[in-house]
């Protein structure tokens, strides 16, 4: 039985631009349906008109049927009635999507009480009944709890389960798991399929991953700048891809799975390591991975070392957080490391200390031979410090200055390490924007009016223009979409290449890492547990938490259960967390 | 546990602020030219015994620190001294005029809260259309209305020309005062009503985007509860920090409002004993008004956690 069917949906702002442009899908009973595609393609916005969630001044066209009822002409009291008993929507970040200042037991029964009427006990009982359901270790004590004492996980849990208080028929879920850490996604995925299977709910599930549609949905949409560019059963979109728009998705994602070294990626890689022999100088200090790889090259000083690095946090009245503990790397010049772990591993606390925004605690940070383990204090120790390391940040819509324009954000960095003329400032800004892609026109333009990915690379070219040392990217590609993030790790890769910059790539992105990567380590709860060749660590992971790491990487043929057995095994030996 | 903590410490923070402010509240006396003694003594031709036995009746030639131990002392006893003017106890002459500026302040706050939390809200919920831009248009204009000139076109509107409202005196009994207390009030909140109204709306539009409210509503919650529960709950923080700092202000304006209606507040009280160089009567006024103002305030910090359930978790917490 059809539950959804949406055909030649259109949606028009006042301004005369079209979002959607003759969307048609349907969702069956029991059916999983994908929804992928990259920001702007009008995936979401087709997602909320099942729920008549659309801007107040669009103009809409096409129809709308969920079950027997069109949404897109239904009255505000059939509109609720749709709301309440048919569908029900679970939103990408759950930290925003709960209201902070109430607690998630009133979230839960909410709907109940004041929609369906039920008494303040029913609900309550029934809220407990869903938090088992959707696995919340413990209901009672959560009902009384705020949004903030619940971690990401959790709290995606409970919008699963508030989700669930109306007993829906179809479950939109809007990048439930976006903003969740790979192992958490796993068990997120595992309780929507659980309960979608349990409940015969159908699903639309709408994605920017195609490796996770891949692996949960019976059959996808992909979508591009409105509109549909190619659909069918989600494995073999993925696998053999005939629109021009999905075969460039396809390529453009990353992946751990090891191939042999006859993609272009390796290649590209491979020959980067034998045109310069010192990257295949080992990372580790303990590594036994690294062993082979040590024995053509003798051993010259690494452009990057920290050892024994550690950083503990008080907090009064609590448990203190040891963030960083005893964690040492090493890279060679023109080398690349990255490292890998979930939020709360540690890994940009260790980035913060090398780059001099954090004092360690204890340890010793050389780069190029030179002590950096202190934060610098004055103006002439900031300066040197900043030429031995700069970091790219996370997000680049915050790390420029919205009232700079690029150029200019270029040269202040510059021309605080150097004096150069206005001309000579120019023509360097220039050279420099062209090293990452961009031009003239760019200069001259304000972070406003750039992407997401141009902007990324305004931030790379600033940090490139002092010249460092050392590159530290933090997270620097996650923010932006799978295409825009092929272009910065090719290019990053193309740098190093030809200048042999040393790179630290941090990186919650096990296949990004797989990317750019020699050598890598994997961080958790503030240790590094594993290290060595990114190739061979993919390949024959031997801690258990880096194999539960990769296990956690959607896939088409993606075993949920082998996944949560794993991370219920890790958690015994393991007792913290 | 926690909150008794925090309640303790903001009492300190509190009495360590009422502390600074008597120092600065009796020391300024010294830095403010004109001398109480020729004040007292106004009128005659002094002799120097007079003079004398005038400065030793009032202490005033003591060291300044020991004027400011022996007037501490007494406010903290409730004595803070005698009016030159009046040739009374302060606590008196105040405590006269008090419930006047109570009520003016009482009956404006109540105003403003009504008016502008109603026009934030409408504004907000109408947002970019005519009746947000036509509610931000009139609470400006309010705004720019100073509250004399507010006072006087009540006056010759409503108390003049149409006779509805009393325009001098605070009358007797409740229901009279409340009666005689109408024009002032409103001259009183005019101003202030802009700044209730525009932080309400800008609060409440934050709320308004926030992914939360999105979710209550794919949920099929009415709109109003929607508002209500998710939108005006989560927009209080800012609105009552403004209305914290607002009190001093109607404090402070109260004077004006009192002096052009003829009311025997303590604001019309305070620009006279200031003009009369009154300082005993002048000190204590103003110790109240700050003793308001950080009291009123701190009540607002401590309620934080129950407007923000994050706040309690503290700055340490993630």
């Amino acid at each position: 039985m059809t539950l959804l069917d949406i055909s030649e949906l259109t949606l028009d702002l006042p301004n005369g631009k079209r979002l959607l442009d003759g969307i048609s899908l349907t969702v069956a009973e029991g059916e999983t349906v994908g929804l992928v595609g990259e920001s702007g393609s009008g995936k979401s916005l087709t997602a909320r008109s099942v729920l008549g969630l659309l801007p107040s001044r669009a103009t809409m066209g096409g129809s709308v049927q969920l079950l027997d009822q069109s949404v897109l002409d239904a009255s505000r009291r059939q509109l609720l009635e749709l709301r309440r008993t048919r569908a029900s929507m679970i939103f990408q970040d759950p930290r925003a999507g709960i209201n902070p200042m109430r607690t998630v037991g009133d979230h839960l029964t909410e709907t109940m009480r004041l929609c369906e009427g039920r008494s303040a006990a029913d609900a309550r009982a029934v809220a407990i009944s869903l938090m088992e359901a959707v696995r919340l270790p413990r209901p009672e004590e959560h009902l009384h709890q705020y949004p903030h004492e619940l971690s990401g996980g959790m709290l995606q849990r409970v919008m699963i389960a508030g989700a669930l208080t109306s007993s829906p028929r179809l479950l939109i879920c809007d990048e439930p798991t976006t903003a969740l850490d790979v192992t958490t996604q796993a068990e997120i995925i595992g309780v929507l399929a659980e309960q979608r299977a349990s409940r015969g709910m159908g699903m639309l599930f709408i994605t920017h991953d195609l490796n996770l549609a891949a692996a949960i949905c019976d059959r996808v949409y992909v979508m591009s700048a409105g509109r549909v560019e190619e659909q069918g059963d989600a494995r073999q979109v993925f696998r053999n891809p005939q629109a021009a728009y999905t075969k460039r998705l396809v390529a453009a994602t990353p992946t751990i799975v090891v191939r042999d070294s006859s993609t272009p990626t390796d290649a590209g890689t491979d020959a980067a390591a034998s045109t310069n022999p010192d990257a295949a100088v080992g990372a580790s200090t303990g590594g036994a991975a690294s062993a082979s790889s040590t024995v053509a090259v003798p051993a010259t000083e690494p452009m990057l070392s920290a050892t024994g690095i550690s950083k503990t946090y008080t907090r009064r009245g609590k448990e203190p957080v040891h963030a960083v503990i005893d964690a040492s790397i090493e890279i060679p010049r023109g080398g690349a490391l990255g490292v890998v772990g979930e939020s709360g591993s540690g890994k940009s606390t260790f980035a913060r200390m090398i780059v001099g925004l954090e004092q360690a605690d204890a340890g010793d940070i050389r780069i190029a031979g030179r002590e950096r383990t202190s934060v610098p204090s004055s103006r002439v120790e900031r300066l040197e410090h900043a030429r031995s390391v700069q970091m790219v940040f996370q997000d680049p819509y915050l790390s420029l200055d919205p009232r700079i324009t690029a150029g200019k954000a270029i040269e202040d960095a510059m021309r605080l390490h150097r004096r150069l003329s206005t001309t000579d400032a120019r023509e360097r800004v220039l050279e420099l924007l062209e090293q990452v892609g961009l031009g003239d026109v760019h200069a001259q333009a304000r972070p406003r009016t750039l992407s997401g990915g141009q902007r990324q690379r305004v931030a790379l070219a600033r940090a490139l223009a002092i010249e460092p040392d050392v590159l530290v990217m933090d997270e620097a590609t996650s923010a932006l979409d799978v295409s825009v993030q092929a272009q910065v790790l090719s290019l990053v890769e193309e740098i190093r290449r030809e200048r042999g910059l040393t790179v630290l790539f941090i990186s919650h992105d096990l296949a990004v890492v797989r990317r750019l990567c020699d050598e890598t380590v994997v961080m958790k709860t503030g240790a590094i547990v594993e290290r060595g060749r990114t190739i061979e660590l993919l390949g024959n992971p031997q801690h258990p938490y880096t194999r539960l790491l990769i296990d956690s990487v959607p896939r088409p043929e993606w075993n949920l259960d082998a996944v949560a057995a794993e991370a219920s095994e890790l958690e015994d030996p393991v007792a913290q967390n | 546990m926690t909150t008794l903590r925090r309640v303790a410490g903001k009492l300190g923070a509190l009495l360590l602020t009422l502390f600074l402010a008597s120092l600065l509240v009796f020391f300024s006396r010294f830095l403010v030219p004109g001398d109480p003694v020729s004040f007292l003594l106004r009128g005659r031709k002094p002799s120097p015994e007079a003079v004398a036995q005038v400065t030793a009746q009032y202490g005033l030639d003591l060291p300044p620190w020991q004027q400011y131990l022996n007037w501490l002392t007494g406010v903290l006893q409730g004595d803070f001294g005698r009016s030159l003017q009046y040739r009374q106890d302060v606590s008196q002459v105040i405590g006269d005029r008090l419930p006047v500026t109570l009520g003016l302040v009482v009956m404006a706050g109540t105003m403003i809260a009504i008016v502008g939390l109603t026009a934030g809200i409408v504004a907000s919920l109408n947002r970019g259309k005519v009746l947000d831009r036509a509610v931000l248009i009139g609470l400006t204009v309010l705004g720019a209305i100073p509250s004399f000139v507010g006072s006087i076109v009540l006056i010759a509107i409503f108390a003049v020309q149409l006779g509805w409202f009393p325009s001098f005196g605070s009358g007797e009994g409740f229901w009279d005062t409340i009666y005689h207390l109408v024009l002032p009030s409103i001259a009183l909140a005019i101003v202030f009503v802009v700044l209730v109204g525009k932080v309400t709306r800008s609060s409440m539009v934050e709320q308004l985007g926030r992914e939360h409210v999105e979710v209550a509503t794919s949920r099929g919650l009415k709109r109003g509860t929607v508002i209500r529960r998710h939108v005006f709950r989560n927009s209080i923080g800012p609105i009552l920090t403004v209305s914290g700092v607002l009190v001093a202000g109607l404090l402070v304006a109260s004077s004006i409002v009192e002096a052009a209606f003829g009311l025997a507040g303590i604001g019309s009280l305070l620009v006279a004993s200031v003009d009369r160089l009154d300082f005993p009567v002048v000190q204590a006024i103003v110790l109240l008004i700050v003793t308001a103002f950080v009291v009123v305030n701190a009540i607002i910090d401590v309620l934080e956690p129950w407007i923000d359930p994050r706040a309690a978790a503290g700055a340490g917490a993630r």
